[in-house]
């Protein structure tokens, strides 16, 4: 049922349901009296529909007889009186049909912009104002008495049992308390009046989501219907949708309907454009023929976006221009095609706005100002293409460095042993002296020159610790230790190996400080750069070296008081060389903590450099924006060489 | 007489109107002007508003192409993706040409300006990525190369 004598498109509908097998709901829907409602009978066998039916046309007559007479208000509200005492009267004639009843939810338009809606009972009266739902009644229900006097909360009212319980209805009583409410309406507002079938059985957002689509009265009092059906259907469903004239089209309807439609009637000149601007020569489509290469591309931006401009996203274009420029670039292809064949066909886009602007000026614009749009989501794609393709390469780049130093270590490695002065200091780094790569071995000036380097204090190459002193006996077995030590491990543990060595070296020293370990460990630490891998390698190997070295202590043949002796030397020998290795990590470290606070505030300086050269351009720029030649056609009026 | 046309003075009057929308909005038009504090923001777009004036004024692509580069430089020093400096200079214009379209609906000039300010964007985004394809081009010559020095070590 839809009627359409008004400005006001109404449509209402109603359903038995599921479960029951009678439908007690009514409907008026009187175009000529501006008179619509639901009502929503009950009350035993066969008096339910009957109570509905009873009032719906009593409520009519009274409303078609008296409306000259009384004001809006009191129409309505003597009219619902009317129906109550005409149940009542029935119910009290026919003793089967006794406590029978209805509710009644009833909207007059007294005008396109004014109605007034009464109510009695729990049938309700929504309003959609935009796109936000609210209950313009309240139920007439014991619980909602309660709530309303505030006995009960409002989320106990929902697990009450009594919650259909009505505390007002059409037919009780010959009189009836009518509630009433009088609305302004607004462009676009949408009321429904429905019986607790629908709301009982279809959720709030449900029925605001419907309200809101956007789709015609009549589908929405379907969808409505369907939804509550769909919940369950366990009572009669109806559905009344009241809609306000629209306020004129926005800029975003125009483009969605006239744009789109206008855009795709004129789809053969946009091909014909795009032919004639040399599309089927561009190296994207080589190998296609001409009329598949026109399809391919320039129907397929076409109808992407007339389908955007229909539904105002952009995810058509998008996802053309990925398609399109995705397998361009895997295969290597260049960005100019890609420009090249975008221009061409933002060209033939524009040709097609220009054609719709000559006949409908307003039409016109709004459709440029989306195509333009649309142009920007390819151009917002391509970048993003451009993006992750110049990611991946950086990606690259960044291993093939990697690699080539390796081999530039490797090579070094291979021509010249571990020297002193290998660890950058601040600000010297090999790479900034182009042609001078050490290349002395280590001598007693390179040592001396290390152990007058200044260093962490806790470290200090000349600091006195206790001499080993130790016999030639322990010395001899502290050799042989090593040996068998070297002896167990495998052609491939070199670095150990070079621990090894370093221990005996530590251990044998009877120099009395540090300079032993510093030295041993900086000839270890050499070998080892700070890379991806950390010094963590540098750190497993002194322990493996350490386990190897004091095992194979027991297999010296000598006493064990002499074992024990090199035991020890051996773990301070150790200590030592940790401690130094250690030592000389923080100290490599630190000078890159310098250089960082330097780079920090150099990175300072130069933002602010450049904040203060971006703040000089734009000044530059206006002061060069007033004396263009305004004469010239604009993208034309300036040839600044910056 | 000015000889700053019409249209750029349009922009001038809408600037700080544009300037408050975009500040209100940032999280929600673009997420890498969303992380950005109010000041930096402020500073970031302001920056942006005043060349699209100029570019407005002039129609100077060589002058538009300049600021672009600056630009792109300067968010990469700050470790933002080109595509996300595309993505919000982009926001940037379309926000101030809804500014435009809805300040001065119905009228030729505002008319004019929207669609203006929508073609500076697409000019933009064209030039933003014409640097990310030459800077592109230099990256892949520069693979190239190092591939090929590779190749030669392991002869």
């Amino acid at each position: 049922m839809t009627q359409q004598a008004s400005p006001i498109r109404i449509a209402g509908d109603t359903h038995v349901g599921k479960v029951r097998t009678m439908n007690e709901d009514a409907l008026i829907l009187e175009p000529r009296l501006g008179l619509y409602a639901v009502l929503d009978g009950m009350g035993g066998a066969n008096a339910g529909d009957v109570a509905s039916q009873l009032a719906r046309d009593a409520i009519r007559d009274f409303v078609l007889h008296r409306r000259a007479e009384l004001a809006p208000k009191a129409l309505l509200e003597a009219a619902l009186v009317a129906g109550s005492t005409a149940v009542f009267t029935a119910a009290q004639q026919h003793r089967e049909r006794h406590g029978m009843g209805t509710t009644a939810v009833v909207c007059l338009i007294v005008d396109p912009k004014h109605v007034v809606i009464a109510h009695v009972g729990d049938s309700r009266a929504y309003l959609l104002r935009e796109g936000r739902l609210q209950t313009l009644t309240r139920d007439h229900t014991i619980v909602e008495d309660l709530v309303e006097r505030g006995l009960l909360a409002p989320e106990e009212a929902e697990r009450h049992p009594y919650k259909n319980v009505l505390s007002r209805n059409l037919g009780a009583r010959a009189e009836a308390r009518v509630d009433l409410l009088e609305l302004e309406l607004r462009p676009g507002d949408r009321l429904l009046l429905c019986s607790d079938g629908l709301y009982g059985y279809a959720s709030a957002e449900a029925i605001q989501y419907l309200l809101g689509s956007g789709d015609a009265p009549e589908h929405v009092t379907r969808d409505l219907i369907e939804i509550a059906l769909r919940g369950g259907g366990g009572d009669n469903v109806s559905a009344l949708v009241i809609e306000a004239p629209a306020a004129a089209p926005s800029s975003t309807q125009v483009v969605r309907t006239s744009g789109a439609v206008a855009w795709w009637q004129h789809r053969q000149r946009f091909l014909q454009v795009a032919s004639d601007g040399g599309l089927t020569k561009n190296p994207i489509v080589r190998g296609l023929a001409p009329q598949e290469a026109i399809e391919l591309v320039a129907l397929s931006l076409c109808q992407a976006i007339y389908h955007d401009l229909e539904k105002s996203t952009g995810v058509n274009v998008w996802t053309f221009a990925q398609n399109l420029a995705a397998g361009w670039f895997e295969r290597g292809g260049d960005w100019k095609a890609v420009r090249g064949i975008v221009d061409i066909l933002g060209g033939a886009a524009r040709a097609v706005v220009d054609d719709i602007r000559a006949r409908d000026a307003k039409l016109g614009f709004l459709l440029d100002v989306a195509v333009s749009r649309a142009l920007i989501v390819v151009e917002l794609a391509l970048g993003g293409l451009l993006a992750e393709r110049l990611r991946q390469i950086d990606s690259d780049l960044i291993e093939l460095h990697g690699a080539a130093l390796d081999t530039v270590e490797h090579d070094t490695l291979e021509t010249a042993p571990p020297i002193e002065g290998s660890i950058e200091r601040p600000g010297e780094r090999p790479a900034d002296r182009p042609g001078e790569r050490p290349a002395e071995r280590p001598s007693e000036r390179s040592i001396d020159r290390f152990i007058d380097r200044p260093t962490i204090p806790f470290l200090r190459p000349d600091r006195p610790v206790t001499s080993s002193g130790e016999s030639s006996e322990v010395l001899g077995a502290i050799a042989k230790a090593i040996t068998i030590a070297r002896g167990r491990l495998s052609p491939r543990a070199e670095l150990v190996a070079q621990i090894l060595v370093a221990l005996e070296t530590v251990a044998t020293d009877s120099g009395g400080n540090f300079a032993a370990a510093v030295l041993a460990a900086r000839e270890l630490y050499g070998v080892r750069s700070v890379d991806n891998a950390g010094v963590m390698p540098l750190f497993d190997a002194l322990d493996k070296a350490r386990v190897v070295a004091t095992s194979s202590v027991h297999q010296v043949r000598t006493s064990p008081a002499i074992r024990v002796r090199v035991l020890r030397a051996l773990c301070i020998a150790h200590q030592r060389l940790v401690a130094a290795a250690t030592g000389l990590v923080l100290e490599a470290v630190v000078p890159f903590g310098e250089r960082l606070r330097e780079v920090q505030v150099v990175t300072g300086e130069l933002r602010e450099a450049v904040a203060r050269a971006e703040q000089r351009r734009a000044d530059l720029e206006r002061k060069f924006a007033t004396i263009v030649d305004p004469s010239l056609p604009w993208g034309a009026r300036g040839s600044t060489e910056w | 007489m000015s000889t700053v046309p019409t249209l750029a003075r349009s922009y001038e009057a809408l600037r700080p109107k544009v300037l408050q929308r975009l500040l209100e909005l940032r999280s929600t038009l673009d997420p890498s002007l969303g992380r950005l504090d109010d000041a930096t923001a402020r500073a970031q777009i302001g920056a942006v508003l005043d060349h699209l004036g100029n570019f407005i004024a002039t129609g100077d692509l060589g002058l538009h192409r300049a600021f672009l580069h600056t630009f792109l430089a300067m968010r990469a020093a700050e470790a933002q993706s080109p595509a996300s400096v595309l993505a919000m200079l982009v926001a940037i214009g379309d926000t101030a040409a809804q500014v435009a379209q809805e300040a001065a609906a119905g009228t030729p000039d505002g008319t004019e300006l929207t669609l203006l300010l929508t073609r500076v964007t697409a000019s933009t985004a064209r030039g933003v990525n014409d640097l990310i394809a030459e800077e592109l081009g230099r990256r892949v010559a520069q693979q190239t190369e190092l591939t090929r020095r590779a190749r030669e070590g392991k002869r």
